[in-house]
């Protein structure tokens, strides 16, 4: 079992991730149109390519906008996830020895304590925002059965790679599971709102090269975001 | 009854169809046909294959919906943060469902989403500022509109202004004749008081090509003798065409894109017959909007750019008062407390903040501009962006959006709310009349010529 | 004397007595009378509701709204239509003041008619955003002579005998004396000019002693003398005063004391001070006090 998941299963994972991930990054950018979205993408690059970083890198840093600023809480809890849901798979001790054995590389390694510290936060923050969407009327409303799913998916690997890592029980059985998850996350990225991974970056640029180009850019207004 | 006599999904072409339109009083009969209006789902899907891309659609897709749109929102807020007036939702449960259901949805749906796209959403774009996405809902709007026009959901005074656009190339029945007309009436009213006041008419290689609101022919004529003694006082080289005058377009609120590249074609054309070196229109913000932010690209202009450098009245003001073109008496500045609309058109949509705060610190004495809280770009609509005005059938929800702006306001403790957009400045008048809360509102240029040092060769002789 | 009458008018009791002179001119001189009611002011953006003056109402305007107030209109006056008054009745949406000086302009009248509240009895918004009454404007702007009664006791016109011409020298008095020795000698009347010395001190910076004010006075006579007697001196009946004062009340005083049944005045457009334009120029504060009807001149 644990062969087969580390195995075939592993390279169809991350298979499916890249290429479906890199497939959807091409087919989002062939699908704007300068004239449907109203935004002279190809005339102005220079403008454009200035707003779509700036609108990136304001929306990256916390509380960095107005946005974030009004919403304290929430941008609380939201970079509290984030920033363990991608250091902790990313940059995990464990992962990355796994990487060397894969593929012959590494990435910078986290120190168990602060790995640690991360996946708690991650944990506990996701618990919020699970909380705020059953609590909060205006998130409530929004909310669908996907949106449950999609946040079990992303938390799964947490919660088991915490179970093998404490011990709880049978370290092989979560190992596996945790596995499992993660493969099954990987694979749900390019195909369910977890998209969002990649295409967060390419909706930010888009909307940065709207107000780069046609909303005040070439006016030399940044917007402030 | 499918198509009905007035409510059908032909658009408006002639005066003769206009009348009839508006021959049905408050467009009773008009809403009674639509209940069974009948829905061309084929129509409809085939129009989203062809026009939604990848924004669009991956908008819809990647919504978090984690609601930090909601705040964001005036109308959700307005309405004591109903849910359903969620950005996210709003969109999510129009069009949305449509797209779920490939175009096959029924014609109460397509009433309702009537009813959202045109009385729960201005089209403001604030939003889109506030979504960690990037998604901005206002646009998604606009988009919806475009299906719901085609299919003949559109309110009453919305398919009779962009048929007025198609039957006149302004938004309301006035003539070319009638636009220099009232032009030059306008103007010989006032030369007495400005010796040598004219209007030039379809001058070639002018500085400026002035283009205007049918409105301020109609009901504001003051307004062109204002721009006028202005452009005269500054010693601009200025012109306006006999024909491509109209600067608005009822058709972009509406969602009719065909005629929204008609009457932006039309002003190209005087742009190109003209080739002023400018173009500058009035106060007015969906103006501005439509002919020089959105219009490149109904017109099919690559570039995005109007074919000549197109700037809005704030921008030509400040650069007046800025040079020195028109001086100012200072003993004259506004000295009461005052305060000044941002219209999102061009200060969200076009980042002109800059500009109406460089008027300001002209013609406002120091100490007395207080900033409305949120300002500048996050500015709340006034309450009737998008149509929202006009629409007799959503009045009540009017009225009701019209509180955020009220209260914004209310707390500035200002007496005068300077207004340069015409939509802004209707809103707050009919705030005004609804609430009486005691304020006086303005265009830029009747305050400024009241204010101006003129040079001597200039003033009237006694 | 006058062939074309634009009369503007409400339809409502508060223009009655400008109708009253209205109807009077129109048949003493057999002249074509022009009733005109701005219905109300557009309202709402470009919706087609306007606020109807007479019935306060919020209303959907078109051709049957219209033709439903025309009717109203000539009902409301029907007692004075008989007997073969060349009139017509026209309705329309708008600004009272810019729709009746475009009709104005329409249609060339000899004379506007107005009555003191046309339009403006309405507390609507607009009297706060539009800085100047109806009545500024209308006076202020149109080619023609402007008649304004407003108060009911104003609201005579029969065998005219007695005029008051109020000056101030400028450009437009003149033109307003040319109109007045024009009604004189048709009407056959007695023609008082009159200038009143402004002595307020926010007029003059100072207080002026009473040898300044007799000097002025002094000049004004030899003014009146030089600019006006020769006109004068067709007429049967004339004379001349100055008076130092608040201008506009001793217009008023002087008409009075005259039992002047008319008074014409030129409007200025010279722009008044911001303070000034509060109080209103002379010529509106005299027709507001008036016991006769005011004619203001302009061009
Ligand atoms: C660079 C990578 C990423 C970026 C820029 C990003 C950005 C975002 C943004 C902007 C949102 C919407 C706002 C919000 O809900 O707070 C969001 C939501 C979410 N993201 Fe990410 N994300 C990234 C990676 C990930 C990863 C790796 C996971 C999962 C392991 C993940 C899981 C989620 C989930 C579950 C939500 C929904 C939160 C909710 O239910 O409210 N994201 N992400
Ligand atoms: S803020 Fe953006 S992502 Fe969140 S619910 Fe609103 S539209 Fe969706
Ligand atoms: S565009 Fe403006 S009105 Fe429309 S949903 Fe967004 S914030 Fe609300
Ligand atoms: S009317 Fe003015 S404030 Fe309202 S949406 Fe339009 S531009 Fe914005």
């Amino acid at each position: 079992m644990h062969e087969f998941l580390t195995g075939i299963c592993f390279w169809i994972a991350l298979g499916v991730c890249l290429i479906g991930m890199l497939v959807r990054f091409v087919l989002y950018f062939r699908g704007l149109s300068w004239q449907l979205d109203r935004v002279a993408y190809k005339a102005h690059p220079i403008p454009g390519m200035k707003g779509a970083f700036r609108s990136i890198y304001k929306w990256l840093l916390p509380y960095g906008t107005y946005g974030w600023r009004t919403q304290p809480f929430m941008t609380a809890i939201f970079f509290g996830f984030h920033i363990g849901a991608v250091a902790v798979p990313l940059f995990l001790a464990g992962h990355n020895l796994f990487l060397e054995s894969k593929l012959g590389f590494s990435l910078p390694m986290l120190s168990a304590c602060v790995a640690d510290f991360l996946t708690w936060m991650a944990v506990i923050s996701a618990f919020f925002l699970l909380l705020r969407r059953i609590v909060l009327p205006e998130v409530r409303i929004l909310t669908t059965r996907e949106d449950y799913m999609v946040l079990f998916v992303s938390l799964a690997p947490f919660i088991t790679g915490m179970m093998a890592r404490y011990q709880v029980g049978d370290y092989g059985f979560w190992l596996n599971m945790h596995i499992f998850f993660g493969e099954l996350l990987l694979i749900a990225i390019p195909f369910t709102k977890m998209s969002h991974v990649f295409l967060f970056f390419a909706s930010r640029a888009q909307l940065g090269m709207d107000f780069g180009i046609k909303r005040g850019g070439m006016k030399g207004t940044k917007m402030a975001w | 009854m499918p198509e009905g006599k007035y409510c059908n999904k032909k658009p408006i072409e002639t005066p003769e169809e206009v009348n009839f339109l508006l021959s049905d009083t408050s467009g009773n009969t008009y809403y009674e046909e639509m209940k069974s209006l009948d829905v061309d789902s084929d129509l409809m899907w085939a129009t989203i294959q062809k026009t939604m891309k990848s924004r669009l659609k991956t908008w819809l897709e990647i919504c978090a919906h984690c609601g930090m749109c909601a705040d964001s929102c005036f109308i959700y807020l307005v309405n004591k943060k109903d849910p359903k007036q969620v950005p996210a939702y709003k969109i999510q449960s129009t069009l949305g469902e449509i797209i779920k259901k490939k175009g096959k949805v029924d014609n109460a749906f397509m009433r309702h989403a009537m009813e959202v796209a045109w009385s729960q959403c201005t089209c403001c774009n604030r939003c889109g500022t506030y979504c960690p996405h990037g998604i901005d809902t206002g646009i998604m709007f606009g988009y919806l509109r475009g299906l719901l026009y085609q299919q003949g959901f559109v309110p009453w005074e919305m398919k009779i202004g962009a048929g007025m656009h198609r039957a006149f190339r302004a938004q309301m029945d006035v003539t070319n004749e009638d636009f220099i007309e009232t032009f030059e009436w306008m103007v010989e009213e006032y030369e007495d008081e400005y010796p040598g006041l004219t209007v030039p008419v379809d001058v070639e290689n002018a500085d400026i090509l002035y283009t205007v609101n049918a409105r301020e022919v109609k009901h504001y004529p003051e307004d062109l003798a204002e721009a006028a003694i202005l452009f005269h006082v500054a010693g601009e080289n200025w012109t306006v065409p006999t024909e491509g005058w109209e600067q608005t377009s009822l058709a972009m609120f509406a969602g009719d894109w065909a005629a929204c590249k008609m009457q932006v074609e039309s002003v190209y054309d005087a742009m190109e017959r003209l080739k002023p070196k400018r173009m500058i229109g009035t106060e007015c913000g969906h103006a501005h909007r439509a002919t020089v932010i959105e219009g490149p690209y109904w017109a099919g202009r690559e570039d995005g750019l109007p074919p000549v450098e197109s700037i809005h009245y704030v921008e030509w003001l400040a650069e007046a008062l800025r040079e020195g073109k028109l001086k100012i008496d200072p003993s004259k500045r506004i000295k009461e407390p005052v305060t000044i609309q941002d219209s999102c058109n061009y200060i969200r949509n076009q980042g002109l903040k800059n500009a109406t705060r460089e008027i300001v610190s002209h013609i406002v004495e120091p100490g007395y501009f207080i900033e409305m809280s949120p300002n500048k770009e996050h500015n709340y609509c006034c309450g009737g962006g998008g149509g929202f005005n006009g629409i007799g059938f959503f009045r009540k929800q009017r009225n009701q959006a019209l509180i955020t702006k009220r209260d914004q306001i209310l707390k500035t403790g200002a007496k005068l709310v300077l207004a340069p957009c015409h939509n802004c400045w209707d809103a707050i008048r009919d705030l005004e009349e609804e609430f009486e809360i005691g304020i006086r509102w303005s265009f830029l240029k009747p305050l400024v010529i009241k204010m101006l040092d003129l040079p001597d060769h200039m003033k009237p002789e006694e | 004397m006058f062939k074309k009458i634009l009369f503007a008018t409400s339809a409502t009791p508060a223009s009655d007595h400008a109708a009253r002179v209205a109807f009077n001119i129109a048949r003493g001189y057999d002249a074509h009378l022009d009733i005109f009611h701005v219905l109300g002011v557009p309202s709402r953006g470009y919706s087609q509701v306007v606020v109807d003056v007479k019935t306060k109402e919020r209303v959907d305007v078109d051709d049957e709204y219209m033709s439903w107030v025309k009717e109203e209109v000539n009902t409301y006056y029907s007692k004075y239509l008989e007997n073969g008054l060349k009139f017509d009745i026209n309705v329309t949406v708008g600004f009272p003041a810019r729709e009746i000086l475009r009709q104005a302009k329409d249609t060339n009248p000899d004379l506007i008619l107005l009555g003191g509240t046309t339009g403006d009895e309405d507390e609507s918004v607009y009297k706060k955003s539009v800085a100047s009454t109806t009545l500024q404007k209308v006076a202020k702007s149109a080619k023609c002579p402007v008649l304004i009664v407003n108060r009911p006791a104003a609201s005579f016109w029969g065998g005219l005998s007695n005029i008051t011409f109020g000056t101030d020298f400028s450009k437009s008095s003149d033109k307003a004396f040319d109109f007045t020795i024009k009604v004189a000698k048709a009407l056959d009347c007695e023609v008082n000019v009159f200038h009143a010395l402004d002595i307020t001190s926010v007029s003059t910076g100072k207080i002026l002693s009473q040898d300044d004010i007799e000097q002025k006075i002094r000049e004004a006579f030899r003014m009146i003398r030089a600019k006006y007697e020769p006109a004068l001196k067709e007429l049967k009946n004339y004379s001349m005063d100055v008076w130092e004062g608040i201008p506009y009340i001793e217009i008023v005083k002087y008409a009075r004391d005259n039992h002047s049944d008319l008074i014409v005045m030129a409007h200025h457009s010279k722009k008044a001070k911001q303070e000034d334009a509060i109080l209103g120029s002379n010529v509106e504060q005299v027709i507001v006090r008036a016991g006769c009807p005011v004619i203001s001149v302009n061009r």
